[in-house]
């Protein structure tokens, strides 16, 4: 999508879950990695992760951008501030997400980027019986309003909602979008979370449903798409029998070349394995 | 003293008088071009009279050999052919492999120039005891595989042969030259060497040639053979070239109908996994290469024939046609003819897409219609019909025509585009605009990049201009060793690896910047050759079809090329080549090339 940016705040203190909830597992990556690698595969402008001042972060893409918040625990708003200001010169809208939901899905955040672009200041999607002002979309030029709110110590999200146009986005709302409504049915995309026992629930959950295709000499008998269970480039590297390396590369979706095992899948996506070397 | 590797002359032959000389080759000149495409691009600044019709007697067509011919190295039997294009007007280097190098360079020269025109259809026989020109009457119109076949029956023991079939002696402007079934295909050179009244050229071995470090390489060799085995060749060797198609189609990256799509829903007809198991009868490989790339597949009817990726897309996808049997069929019809399959696909889609929105007249041209496309190779081949004005090429062609037809006319300085989709690869879209040779893979190369994972292939910018600029370099250095390009993957420091084989041939201690520096010249050295025939600034352009029509991809993204992200692209690899804002070299980089008085003229 063009003009879009992502933005995901990971400065919380996690204190429910006990342990940083950016650098959790998450079939061999982490959700922050998880996050960040689905907002820059639905936008096309820079990722930026804000964090807490120092603080520790997983490893991430290269391509990354890294943004303190002035002050630490402040809040969403200062992060919001914080990161659209960060992209401000390169986007027009960016979908703002935490890093606690491990099911954020491609088609979610394209419906939701949509909304903003159509020309609401926010597309805040309403789902599961709350708003979710940390899976929505917003034109950066929100970054001061969201300052002054902070400076003003005035920190909840419903504070910049009341100064700026909302297209509030419900259930019903969503759902009309067809790809959404067919790969993420139950708007998994917003689920969170929040304590160990959420996280442990949502960990034990099948690796999403994926297709994969090997082409050329890598095909080796395999003719064909397959289906099955991944989370990861690398996972479903695994389940062809190949090993990403110099000679492999990966398709993501026919479009997005990687070789980054990494790089998050969702339901629906399929990856096709193709030989690295395009000589003709 | 000549380096390792080479004689250290040319030999340069007037046909049509009958006479041969030397032309001495200093050392310090092969040191600056290598030889193949390097030393070429050097022959024809060097003998080629500025603005000459690349038809006429006095255009210089050369063979050129490389100090790795006849070495042990793994795929190092290989030649260029270097002309003006007659398809293009610009240089153009055209490589080819197997005995005809070895024999070639051993007959004691790096290269084999012609020019003048014989009075009948002739061949040209270099051996130890010199050149001399003797009647082809019997040959002419034969496929040159043919040509070649009686050619060495009557010359007997030793003789190898690069022939011409019917398109190059009826001077189509993509007819190529072949030796044992491999061409020399793109920009025409079988038409210059048609126009001469050449319809062969046969050379025997008569010397030796030694390397300067003997031990080193072979030790080289033995190492370049155990990983010429591996994974990096893991596609050529099982599957060929023809493992892109499926690859490509499943990532938008198939020109269809005229690049009008980059997906064809008849692909899997014309994939590789299934085709080789139910068509490939053999593989094959060229002398002196452990690869074996040659996959031959047989269609209906029992004609064989080699069967590359860009044959099948351009005859295939290209033109709409899906059925295995004609796209192998018109693939051996090219070989016959003796036809550049890239250029021939290219430019009959081009006319598919014309007769289609009727500013042709030809209700039976349509894409799809695979009688048709054999129709319209056989009207090539012959020039008759339609094919009178196909056999000039698109860009000829759409300046006839007209009707808006140039805006879809698939060319790039007047060669045909080859089946890697520019918009859905950007990288190798710049390569393909700036190429000196026109729309050519292979001088580029670009893809690679597109295709490695370290880029947004659908965002072309300052990466894109820095990983092109890598890829043509390497493409020179590797035309001018001359090492086959299928062989690239086993390097991890290519340059410093290249270097290392050379001087172990040479004697020469160069490095690995130097023969980077080597291979920047020789990129230089066409350009300024091209400059002085006439290359203008909006050459380095792409049609305007990839320009203004974007391709919607099935992930969501749209692949879009604008003209001002190719202007980007374009200016930023003109200004990290050093060359002025309009693609004009510093005059102080000039001397560099080694070209004397040539480029004053």
């Amino acid at each position: 999508m063009s003009g879009t940016a992502g933005v995901v705040l990971a400065g919380g203190r996690s204190s429910r879950m006990g342990t940083p909830k950016a650098a959790l597992e998450w079939h061999g990556s982490t959700l922050l990695r998880r996050t960040v690698g689905i907002l820059a595969r639905v936008t096309d402008g820079p990722v930026v992760v804000v964090r807490a001042p120092g603080q520790d972060l997983p490893p991430l893409p290269p391509a990354t951008e890294v943004v303190d918040d002035p002050q630490e625990g402040l809040g969403p708003v200062q992060g919001l501030a914080a990161g659209l200001a960060a992209v401000a010169d390169r986007a027009e809208v960016a979908f703002v997400s935490s890093t606690d939901m491990p099911f954020l899905h491609p088609a979610f955040v394209r419906r939701v980027l949509r909304a903003a672009q159509d020309g609401a200041d926010v597309g805040l999607p309403v789902a599961r019986g709350y708003p979710q002002p940390l899976a929505a979309s917003y034109r950066v030029t929100l970054a001061p309003v969201a300052a002054k709110l902070v400076a003003e110590e005035r920190l909840r999200p419903a504070f910049l909602f009341e100064q700026c146009a909302v297209d509030r986005l419900d259930e019903a709302a969503l759902r009309a979008d067809p790809v959404l409504a067919a790969l993420d049915p139950g708007l998994d995309s917003v689920v969170n979370v929040n304590e160990p026992a959420d996280y442990q629930a949502a960990r034990a959950r099948p690796a999403p449903e994926v297709t994969i295709q090997r082409f050329g000499p890598l095909a080796d008998g395999h003719r064909g798409p397959e289906q099955v269970l991944a989370a990861t480039v690398a996972g479903a590297a695994d389940a062809a029998g190949l090993a990403l390396d110099a000679h492999v590369v990966a398709a993501l979706n026919g479009d997005q070349i990687t070789r980054d095992g990494e790089t998050p899948l969702a339901a629906g996506d399929s990856v096709f394995f193709l030989s690295a070397d395009a000589g003709g | 003293m000549t380096a390792g590797g080479y004689f250290g002359r040319a030999l340069v032959v007037d046909v049509g008088a009958g006479t041969a000389r030397t032309l001495p080759l200093p050392d310090e000149l092969l040191r600056a071009y290598i030889g193949g495409a390097g030393l070429g691009a050097w022959l024809m600044h060097r003998l080629g009279p500025p603005g000459v019709d690349p038809l006429a007697p006095a255009a210089p067509l050369a063979f050129v050999f490389s100090p790795l011919v006849g070495t042990p190295l793994t795929t190092s039997a290989k030649f260029a052919v270097v002309a003006k294009s007659p398809l293009t007007g610009m240089l153009n280097d055209a490589l080819s492999s197997s005995q005809f190098a070895i024999a070639g360079k051993l007959t004691g020269h790096d290269a084999i120039v012609m020019h003048g025109a014989c009075e009948r259809p002739s061949v040209l026989l270099v051996d130890a005891g010199g050149a001399r020109v003797t009647d082809a009457a019997d040959l002419g119109g034969l496929p040159a595989a043919e040509a070649e076949t009686r050619l060495r029956e009557r010359l007997g023991k030793g003789w190898r042969v690069a022939a011409i079939g019917p398109a190059g002696e009826r001077g189509v402007r993509y007819a190529t030259i072949s030796h044992d079934g491999r061409h020399a295909g793109r920009g025409g050179l079988g038409a210059v060497m048609g126009a001469k009244r050449i319809k062969a050229i046969a050379v025997r071995a008569g010397t030796k040639v030694a390397s300067a470090h003997p031990e080193a390489v072979l030790g080289a060799a033995r190492d370049l053979r155990e990983r010429s085995f591996g994974p990096a060749t893991a596609k050529y060797r099982e599957l060929g070239t023809l493992a892109n198609l499926l690859a490509f189609n499943a990532i938008s990256t198939l020109p269809t109908r005229n690049f009008q799509a980059a997906t064809f829903a008849e692909a899997p007809r014309l994939a590789a996994e299934d085709l080789a198991e139910m068509r490939r009868v053999a593989r094959n490989s060229c002398a002196s290469c452990t690869i074996g790339c040659e996959h031959i597949y047989s269609a209906r009817g029992g004609k064989t024939m080699r069967v590359e990726y860009e044959n099948v897309f351009a005859l295939g996808p290209m033109c709409g046609v899906s059925d295995p049997d004609a796209v192998l069929g018109a693939s051996a019809r090219c070989d016959e003819l003796g036809l550049d399959t890239i250029s021939a696909g290219g430019t009959i889609a081009w006319a598919m897409e014309c007769a289609e929105r009727g500013l042709i007249d030809a209700p039976w041209l349509r894409f799809g219609d695979a009688d048709a496309l054999l129709r319209a190779l056989d009207e090539i081949g012959e020039r008759r019909g339609l094919g009178e004005l196909l056999a000039e090429g698109s860009r000829r062609a759409a300046e006839r025509v007209g009707g808006g037809s140039a805006a879809f006319a698939p060319h790039v300085k007047g060669m045909e585009m080859p089946g890697y989709e520019p918009r859905t690869l950007q990288a190798m879209a710049l390569g393909l605009a700036v190429n000196a040779r026109g729309a050519d893979h292979n001088r580029s190369g670009a893809y690679e990049a597109d295709l490695s994972g370290e880029h947004d292939r659908l965002a072309g910018g300052e990466a894109h201009v820095a990983a092109a600029i890598e890829t043509e370099d390497r493409a020179a250095a590797m035309d001018s060793l001359i090492l086959c390009k299928f062989l690239r993957g086993v390097f991890t420091d290519p340059f410093t690896e290249w270097a290392a084989l050379l001087s172990a041939v040479t004697g020469w201690d160069m490095d690995g910047a130097e023969l980077r520096r080597t291979a920047r010249r020789i990129v230089l050295a066409k350009r300024v050759f091209n400059i002085r025939e006439g290359w203008q600034p909006g050459d380095d352009w792409l049609p305007e079809r990839l320009l203004s029509e974007p391709l919607q991809l099935g992930s969501g993204r749209v692949a879009a090329l604008t003209p001002e992200r190719l202007r980007g692209m374009i200016d930023g690899y003109y200004a990290a080549r050093g060359l002025d804002e309009s693609g004009r070299p510093d005059p102080a980089d000039l001397p560099d090339l080694q070209l004397d008085n040539v480029v004053a003229r």
